[in-house]
């Protein structure tokens, strides 16, 4: 009897290590909710479909969406897209209303420019600068739920 | 982080939990993703934490240079030891604190200068 508890604790072990190094190395699941990527996501709430090999090998583009630690609080992932890598000059509105006051912001090196698609609900880049390339967690392929917006990004 | 550290190197034990339940302080040593290379990891001291006012010398040598820096929400300092050979937060600014990997805790090579932080 001891030995199929112990048989059965080896097997959900060995199922935990798989989905651990799944999730901590080729994709993740997330549930993203919040207003400032719309109207790309839906506010009340997306399942969206990471992939990490993406961010690792450092293939993110711009105009990728992705998944990264906030720069404010590192219990909180935010879901922006990339407007601009290292290197790269953006014009940036701080206001979306002010178009007088552009400014540029050179992406110093290691970090990208993260912006919601929806400029006047979502605080990112505008707000807190450029974030560094480490905090990206994953890079978004996949809308899985709502099953009738299935989407490929 | 002469003289804290050999220039030559050290094996070091990092925990996790600290770093995950926020438990980091002013004085402790840590690992951490280096801002201006995702590949690197950089090892320093954390001289301030979210909210703490830091009196910044730029330049070591430079002492009525000194500027006052408030270390914004979910970010830390970090400095090297060796103010003449570090890159750190003076050089780059402060560093989100999700950018942290571990706390030092233990030095374990050279087995004759084994150490607990």
């Amino acid at each position: 009897m001891f030995s199929d508890i112990a048989r059965k604790f080896c097997q959900v072990f060995n199922l935990f290590c798989c989905v651990h190094v799944f999730h901590a190395h080729v994709g993740q699941l997330h549930y993203v909710v919040g207003p400032s990527m719309f109207p790309t996501l839906n506010a009340t709430g997306d399942l969206l479909f990471l992939e990490r090999f993406s961010v690792r090998f450092q293939k993110v583009n711009v105009g990728d969406i992705v998944v990264a630690c906030s720069p404010e609080n590192p219990r909180v992932l935010i879901c922006k897209r990339v407007l601009a890598v290292e290197g790269d000059s953006i014009s940036v509105l701080p206001e979306p209303y002010a178009q007088d006051a552009a400014k540029n912001v050179l992406i110093p090196k290691g970090h990208v420019w993260l912006q919601g698609d929806d400029p006047y609900k979502s605080r990112d880049s505008r707000h807190y600068g450029p974030v560094p390339y480490a905090l990206l967690q994953g890079k978004v392929q996949l809308r899985i739920w709502p099953p009738h917006s299935w989407k490929k990004f | 982080m002469f003289p804290t550290l050999n220039a030559t190197g050290d094996l070091l034990f990092l925990e996790r939990f600290s770093v995950r339940f926020q438990k980091v302080n002013v004085g402790d040593i840590v690992v951490a993703c280096s801002p201006e290379n995702p590949r690197v990891l950089i090892c320093k001291r954390v001289l301030a934490v979210e909210g703490d006012s830091i009196s910044v010398l730029p330049e070591p040598y430079a002492q009525d240079a000194a500027k006052n820096v408030l270390i914004p929400k979910g970010h830390v300092w970090l400095q090297g030891d060796d103010p003449y050979k570090s890159r750190d937060s003076r050089h780059y600014g402060p560093v989100p604190y999700a950018l942290l990997q571990g706390k030092v805790q233990l030095r374990i090579w050279p087995p004759h200068s084994w150490k607990k932080f």
